[in-house]
């Protein structure tokens, strides 16, 4: 009675029942469509995983800084240009100018004033150095003068700071005695909170130079010399009871001391710190600190005894300091005399300036012969003429190769590449630069979350742990990753070889299964009769759908790759050399890859087949088409989207495939491209397959950028698939 | 009379030809299938009948000459019994009686010519694989000439049933929701969905596996629990790539079941969840259970996310969080790079092949049987 009374309730007793199963039933529902959207969830998880590998910081180590050497490319061009002289002393090189009417210089403002009566500078661009143009920034060669030193002195030698904050107080009384400009109110102020920050106080103090003993050190850039001497000078008089000694060796000699020897105590510079200097400095435990203290105009100086120039554009004066030789080549009203050129030395800032301002310095904006003149010295003859061989460097002449070799190696009967293809692009030659001499290493990796959220941290480990790097935020797909060849160095990888590859095989693909399904798909629809080989035929093809691919893997193995060897290597066809040719070909696995899919292509094409009304065949029966007509002229063209639709998903099924071409045997290692049905290969999915594997995070990070390719080649299927299927059934309805 | 003869049926060539060239596209088919059957059997039986040389530590006493065909043996190593095989130098020999340490042999036997040997030289005794052997070794080392398939297929095993865990609650509570309670809205946006992740390229979920899942299982359970390469997480991820599947194919049987039903139960005063769950699921029980057995053999078949995930090393383990290889996981590895032929294990991943295609061939046939006996079919 009691059960009875559980299963058909009454009154209060079964509202209660029924608000409970509603409750039930709403929980159900809830959990149903839980589970659905796992999908979604699933989903997002595989994309924002290979996002988040995909970009974020890398530790990169270059074995050289690449701005560097753009920048002592540069230098070397003005120092070995013809006819020109250099050295740490501007006096000397001021005096040489004024007595020669064809000479020119470039010096500090300060070196100009100095000499003012037998020099002149020119206008640059159409700008006069000025206090007034320095100020506003309008002349062009407006550089800010700099002190380096560190905080971590104050303790040892306390002199140098009390110098540092005298420095700072008296420079604005002298500056423009000297020479140069006052720095911007504005960067004064700034410059004198950064230091009394880093050193820990509030306020400049009044210094007292007679309450300081021992030795100062400051030596560097011969621009800043007259300017710092003069308060080195002026520190002295006031008392200081050490001795401070002041050195014009130029900027970079400068910084060499004081961040590597540590024999300086403060740099004069007249250029900022180069991101290799510092970290050079940061490495030898000094932390430098930048101190600007005025600002110069750096002038492009010429003797009084000069009556034909007075300004020149910046276009000119790159030709004036380095290829031009005589003033006419510059210039085609100044006369036809050679240049003679007076420029500070190697070591100076000054002319680390000029390079900087006047010439490009980033490296890949460098042009090709500047490239090539860069890379060659660093790479040793083999390789050069390796390099040369593979594609030359320029039309009209060689680099590594002499002629006679060049002509003897041509004219045989397989001349390389490079005798023939298109010169090296300049694109093509910064790539071998970054590849051999600025020879980057990432040496850790980080994701992009973590690259956004904790910045700090990651900066911290990476400036810790690997001195020598340089954060980058990288992304890991780029267009040179699209087109570079594989590469045992996952920064210079790419996956053109594997894209190649992967198209290669699907186009084989497709060429074998589509006719091929699709004729089998008419066979069944339109001709088969109900008997039992055709009954085989179709069980048959359902059981294949269901075949896991790496059996087909197997076959082509067994099958393609080794029983018809002598066709799929090409052999037969007299288009590989038959004692080194095997069958793991692209040819064996496209034909692998057809047979995978061919399933899938037949019972779609019959679908699309079946769905074709019967009143159109009989129609055209009736018209008196034979079946074959019939086929041809009315079924096929109705069924073609569906067949097209199916066959397009099974090319997306079969780009993804990766354990049958394993099996099939893929080469993992290809720097070439393939070039024909009988190539080695490797295609896009074996990539990301061999670059999971690899330990080394890098990897992992080119394998989703590999993976970001295949999906976007995919999507570009499918959405082909969709396309085409609307506008043919647009067409035919 | 002429106009007759011209409307008469003609033999048209032309048509013949077509037709049976269509015929052989159809063949192509069945002769894929044989293909697959006769080089995974023949290498198969390569693999069973191959002869393993192994040290008996049994040496020549005397020298003997090419004619001699009885002679003695030292009394170390191996005991031998008649019908052995044996080979000395290039020379393969069939023991025909043994008395002590006086063998009498049938010289020269497998293609190999008699010759004369010297005192000293160790005979090798030829090894077969056993089919017991094959299916009850639970060690796979091909160096040490140890054949036993059960840590691979156990390796299968769990990483079906882990994916299996996922995918079948998951996949049938989707398609329940798609097809019972979702809007139409709603379905239109879900279903497409599915269907993507049904599109991707097994390797890149293989990706996922070892740069998601297996550091967030690490991180659930401790880095000492899950080892970088765990069945667990390969598992999952299987099952993820297998949700689309069941869940579309138990839509659809879900779908046939006629509005009639589902109508009837509301007339009985069943809630929503009462009519999905004790009527209409039980209708499309065929296609359901169809698609789990389906499943299952996807998951079985499923080759780049245990290759990358699961681990590479045989290893006989149940723990789901250990490092174990698959059966495709063993072959994809052995495969990979220049494998030469005609070596064991050339021959010994075809048997494994074998062993996979029967296992998925089974459960497809068994999906079908079921779907064509259990099928209930509505007017």
């Amino acid at each position: 009675m009691a059960r009875e009374n559980e299963r058909y309730p009454e009154g209060e007793a079964l509202i209660q029942q029924i608000g409970r199963r509603h409750r039930v039933g709403l929980i159900w529902r809830v959990l149903f469509l839980a589970a659905t959207i796992v999908g979604i969830v699933a989903l997002t998880a595989l994309l924002y995983n290979i996002i988040n590998q995909a970009f974020g910081l890398a530790a990169v180590e270059n074995e050289k800084n690449p701005q560097t050497i753009a920048l002592d490319y540069q230098v070397a061009r003005m120092l070995q240009a013809p006819n020109t002289e250099f050295g740490e002393n501007d006096d000397a090189l001021v005096a040489q100018i004024a007595d020669d009417p064809h000479a020119v210089g470039f010096f500090g403002y300060a070196y100009f004033q100095q000499y003012g009566d037998s020099v002149r500078a020119l206008a640059v661009d159409g700008v006069t150095p000025s206090a007034e143009t320095a100020a506003s920034g309008e002349y062009p060669l407006t550089r800010p003068l700099f002190l380096y030193t560190t905080a971590s002195l104050a303790d040892q030698k306390p002199q140098v700071t009390a110098f540092v904050d005298f420095y700072l107080q008296h420079v604005g009384d002298v500056i423009e005695e000297v020479g140069y400009f006052p720095a911007g109110e504005e960067a004064m102020a700034e410059a004198r909170s950064s230091w009394l920050a880093a050193t820990g106080r509030d306020t400049l103090p009044a210094v007292d130079p007679a309450a300081f003993d021992g030795d100062i050190s400051i030596a560097g850039s011969s621009t800043l010399y007259p300017l710092t001497l003069r308060i080195a000078e002026m520190f002295q008089e006031r008392g200081f009871a050490g001795n401070v000694e002041v050195e014009n060796v130029g900027t970079r000699a400068g910084l060499r001391g004081f961040c590597v020897d540590g024999d300086v105590d403060v740099v004069d510079a007249s250029r900022t710190i180069l991101p290799a200097e510092f970290e050079a400095c940061r490495a030898g435990g000094r932390l430098p600190l930048q101190v600007t203290v005025g600002t110069d105009a750096l002038s492009v100086v010429v003797s009084r005894q000069n009556d034909f120039a007075t300004g020149v554009s910046l276009e000119e004066v790159r030709s004036l300091f380095t290829a031009a030789e005589s003033w006419s080549d510059v210039n085609d009203a100044w006369p036809a005399q050679p240049i003679a050129r007076y420029i500070p030395g190697g070591n100076s800032g000054t002319i680390d300036f000029f390079a900087e301002t006047v010439f490009p310095t980033q490296l890949a904006e460098l042009p090709k012969d500047a490239l090539v003149s860069i890379l060659a010295p660093t790479i040793s003859e083999g390789v050069g003429r390796r390099l040369e061989r593979e594609q030359r460097f320029f039309d009209n002449y060689l680099i590594f190769e002499s002629r006679e070799t060049w002509t003897t190696i041509c004219a045989a009967a397989e001349p390389p590449p490079g005798c023939t293809g298109a010169p090296r692009s300049q694109q093509n030659v910064y790539g071998l630069v970054v590849e051999r001499v600025v020879v980057p290493d990432v040496v850790q990796t980080w994701s992009l979350v973590d690259s956004i959220f904790r910045r700090g941290e990651v900066l911290t480990q990476i400036a810790r742990e690997y001195p020598g790097a340089q954060p980058e935020f990288r992304s890991w797909i780029t267009p040179s990753f699209v087109t570079n060849p594989q590469s045992d160095k996952p920064e210079l990888s790419g996956v053109r070889t594997a894209v190649l590859g992967s198209l290669w095989v699907i186009a084989i693909t497709i060429l074998f299964s589509l006719p091929i399904g699709v004729g089998a798909a008419i066979y069944l629809e339109e001709y088969a009769r109900e008997n039992r080989i055709n009954r085989i035929i179709q069980t048959n093809i359902n059981n294949l759908a269901g075949v896991p691919s790496i059996i087909y893997g197997m076959l082509g193995l067994a099958i393609f790759v080794r029983a018809m060897q002598t066709l799929t290597s090409g052999v037969a066809f007299g288009a590989a050399d038959p004692t080194t040719a095997n069958g793991r070909t692209i040819l064996s696995a496209g034909l692998t890859l057809g047979l995978l899919i061919l399933p899938i292509i037949i019972i779609n094409a019959q679908e699309a087949i079946r769905a074709v009304p019967t009143s159109l065949r009989q129609a055209s029966y009736g018209l008196g088409a034979t079946g074959w007509q019939t086929i041809w002229s009315h079924v096929l063209p109705s069924a073609l989207p569906g067949i097209l639709t199916g066959a397009i998903l099974s090319m997306s099924r079969a780009i993804g495939e990766t354990a049958p071409l394993v099996v099939v045997g893929a080469s993992t290692f290809i720097t070439f491209d393939p070039d024909g049905p009988f190539s080695k290969f490797t295609v896009l999915p074996i990539q990301i397959y061999q670059w999971t594997s690899r330990p080394q995070h890098e990897f992992r990070n080119i394998a989703a950028a590999a993976i970001i390719v295949l999906l976007v080649l995919l999507l570009t299927l499918n959405a082909t698939a969709v396309l085409l299927r609307n506008r043919y059934s647009k067409r035919l309805t | 009379m002429g106009q007759r003869n011209a409307l008469a049926k003609r033999p048209r060539i032309g048509e013949g030809i077509i037709q049976a060239f269509l015929f052989l596209c159809g063949a192509i088919s069945i002769l894929t299938t044989i293909g697959i059957v006769y080089v995974l059997g023949n290498e198969s039986l390569r693999f069973f009948t191959r002869q393993l040389w192994e040290n008996t530590n049994k040496r020549l006493v005397a020298d003997i000459g090419p004619e001699e065909t009885t002679f003695e043996v030292s009394n170390t190593g191996f005991t031998l019994h008649t019908g052995d095989v044996l080979q000395i130098g290039h020379e393969v020999v069939e023991v025909v009686s043994i008395q002590g340490t006086l063998l009498t042999v049938e010289r020269g036997v497998q293609g190999t010519e008699a010759a004369a040997h010297r005192a000293g030289p160790e005979f090798l005794r030829a090894n077969r694989v056993s089919l017991i052997e094959f299916f009850t070794g639970t060690e796979w080392k091909p160096q040490i000439g140890k054949f036993g398939v059960l840590p691979l297929v156990n390796a299968t095993l769990v990483t079906s049933a882990i994916a299996m865990l996922v995918a079948l609650p998951l996949g049938l509570a989707a398609a329940i929701y798609l097809s019972e309670y979702a809007s139409h809205r709603a379905r239109s946006t879900l279903k497409p969905i599915l269907e993507v992740l049904a599109g991707i390229p097994t390797v890149v979920y293989g990706y996922f596996a070892l740069t998601f899942m297996t550091p967030l299982l690490r991180s659930i359970f401790g880095e000492n629990v899950v080892q970088i390469f765990n069945t667990a997480s390969a598992g999952i991820v299987v099952g993820i790539l297998i949700i689309p599947l069941v869940s579309s194919m138990s839509e659809d049987a879900l779908h046939a079941v006629p509005d009639s039903l589902r109508q009837a139960a509301y007339g009985l005063g069943a809630t929503k969840l009462e009519t999905s769950l004790r009527v209409v699921v039980p209708a499309a029980f065929s296609g359901i259970t169809a698609a789990f057995v389906v499943a299952i053999s996807r998951a079985i078949g499923e080759t780049m996310i245990v290759a990358i995930a699961a681990g590479a090393g045989p290893d006989f383990t149940f723990n789901p969080f250990e490092s174990a290889e698959t059966m495709t996981g063993h072959i994809v590895r052995i495969s990979g790079g220049d494998i030469s032929y005609n070596s064991i294990d050339y021959n010994s991943i075809f048997a494994i092949g074998l062993l996979l295609f029967f296992m998925t061939l089974t459960l497809n046939i068994v999906s079908r049987r079921i779907v064509a006996r259990y099928r209930e079919v509505y007017e």
